[in-house]
């Protein structure tokens, strides 16, 4: 074990984690952002519906 | 002399910044409502949270400030990165005032605390968020830019410049996607910074070495390179501090919140922030890493908070160094753009309110919304050219942060977990939180007090403005009539 474990072992941790976390939130946050505008724009559809439903 | 090439690396960047503008501009479609505009109209999902946050709290700012602590503290810099992550953790694990928060409704903290304490004390909230957010706000831009011409070999002439098209490109986006384009090139920001920061760090211990930089950090500060209590600089009263003061931002800084606001439901909120939690020791260590790695190298310097830049326009070869720009480029303008989105939802919904007597057309809000973003840009421009910056940046940080950070987690606590609250220690708290800290800051430029100030140092004075801060929420609130708790409205 090198000297100074405790730090070592933080910035070991430190780069395994961020690596790993920012291929897995780059796929996963994709997605999210998909469903986000796709919510978005279906509420969006709804609501222009219910507007013109009122005007009539 | 730089690495940075024109060709190669300038493309690099010049590829990011247009992905980035055209990214931020598509989303602009999807807001038809000020609540698309400040929150997202609620949609944000775990990952996109995740990333979102993480890009938004970690600014070029942020890697000179945390860099400069390595420099300067070895090691043991790294502290509240640790402390940070650990009170992120808990509040995520057990929900901890942002339950309460979530479920109520609120599109930002001052509006919970006029169910509470009444308008006077939300509007007042609203006043001390964005005065504290604003002054803290204010020296990014200047070290943005300074980080930049420093890596890029500019003439530091062009630091203004760079500071302004820097501010100009954020501002587009902002001001017409609101928090949709904010989450939208946080994402790619976050993609991009983080492959730059891995990259970069990963060079550094392969060039400098651990061995290298330990022998450093114990030749120049001893044992307390590495344990921050007994650094002469640090001590159990750096800790303490640090500890309150990250354990506040984690309850209430306004562009944390703005996530768990954002989030579709509350569990939702509380899972971004238990997987993003040791994001924050990455956040200190990793630039830590660089300011210990430009320590070897360079030996001491002057000025401890450009070393880092200096070390890194030499060490990173062509190619990488274009990453490296466009990592810290996209740090920077993913938090510039949350930093000015948030204090504009402070300055409309509860600033703003007493003047809305009646609702204002979705229309004319979303127009006072961008309004204010272009305003704060401004006054960013304004205040990062004239302030000097004296002392380390994030005491400064610490310092003006605190304003707000103070009063705005006791009246949070207080709100959701004290029924005797009231209106008198909300108001008591808010003084105390506030004038602590500014009497500091004042004392520090004047010359006649600047003694004065260095004698009593920002750790203890910050220290005291926390418990000065709670003391003046229970005392006020218990002073009040009993008649006034009656009144008092429940929480949703």
């Amino acid at each position: 074990m090198p000297r100074h474990w405790f730090w070592w072992t933080l910035t070991a941790a430190c780069v395994v984690w961020y690596s790993t976390i920012t291929v897995y939130v780059a796929i996963k946050g994709a997605a999210d952002i998909k469903n986000m505008l796709a919510r978005l724009s279906a509420t969006k559809a709804r609501e222009d519906a219910e507007e013109n439903t009122d005007a009539v | 002399m730089t690495n940075f090439n024109w060709l190669l690396d300038g493309s690099i960047v010049g590829l990011y910044l247009l992905a980035t503008m055209v990214a931020g501009l598509m989303v602009r479609k999807y807001v038809g409502k000020v609540e698309h505009f400040l929150v997202a109209g609620r949609e944000m999902d775990v990952y996109l949270g995740i990333a979102s946050l993480a890009a938004t709290e970690f600014g070029i700012v942020t890697c000179m400030y945390t860099a400069q602590n390595g420099y300067e503290k070895g090691f043991a810099g790294a502290t509240p990165g640790i402390l940070m992550a650990a009170a992120m953790l808990v509040v995520g694990l057990t929900g901890f005032v942002i339950k309460p928060l979530r479920d109520s409704g609120v599109m930002t903290i001052p509006e919970l605390f006029e169910k509470k304490f009444g308008p006077r004390i939300r509007w007042a909230a609203g006043v001390v968020i964005v005065l504290g957010g604003l002054l803290n706000m204010g020296v990014f831009l200047r070290t943005g830019g300074q980080f930049l011409v420093l890596v890029a070999g500019l003439d530091v002439r062009y630091l203004e410049i760079m500071m302004t098209a820097l501010l100009l490109g954020v501002a587009v986006y902002t001001i017409l996607g609101g928090m949709l384009s904010v989450l939208v090139t946080d994402f790619l920001q976050f993609v991009v910074m983080s492959v730059g920061l891995i990259l970069v760090t990963i060079l550094i211990l392969m060039n400098v070495g651990w061995e290298n930089m330990v022998n450093t950090v114990e030749a120049r500060y001893g044992a307390g390179g590495f344990n921050p209590f007994i650094n002469p600089t640090m001590g159990w009263q750096y800790v303490v501090f640090n500890l309150m003061l990250n354990t506040a931002a984690v309850l209430t800084w306004q562009t944390i919140i703005a996530r768990v606001l954002a989030a579709k439901d509350t569990n939702t909120g509380r899972k971004v922030y238990t997987r993003t939690s040791f994001f924050f020791v990455c956040r200190f260590l990793i630039p830590g890493i660089w300011g210990i790695a430009a320590l070897a190298s360079l030996g001491p310097v002057t000025n401890t908070l450009e070393a880092m830049p200096h070390y890194l326009s030499t060490a990173v070869p062509a190619g990488l160094m274009g990453i490296l720009v466009a990592a810290m480029l996209a740090a920077d303008m993913s938090t510039d753009s949350s930093y000015m989105l948030t204090w504009c939802s402070v300055i409309y919904n509860d600033i703003l309110a007493p003047f809305r007597k009646r609702p204002w057309s979705e229309r004319k809000g979303l127009f006072w919304n961008r309004t204010i973003i272009a305003l704060i840009g401004i006054f960013l421009l304004l205040y990062g050219l004239w302030y000097p910056l004296k002392g380390d940046l994030w005491t400064y940080l610490g310092v003006t942060g605190t304003i707000y950070l103070a009063s705005i987690s006791m009246l949070l606590i207080a709100c959701c977990y004290w029924n005797r609250a009231n209106s008198w220690g909300a108001a008591a708290s808010i003084f105390i939180s506030a004038v602590i800290p500014i009497t500091y800051l004042v004392m520090e430029q004047l010359p006649s007090t600047a003694e004065t100030a260095r004698t009593i140092g920002p750790y203890y004075s910050g220290i005291a403005t926390y418990l000065l801060s709670g003391a003046a929420m229970v005392v006020g609130s218990l002073l009040k009539p009993q008649s006034g708790v009656g009144s008092r409205k429940e929480l949703a």
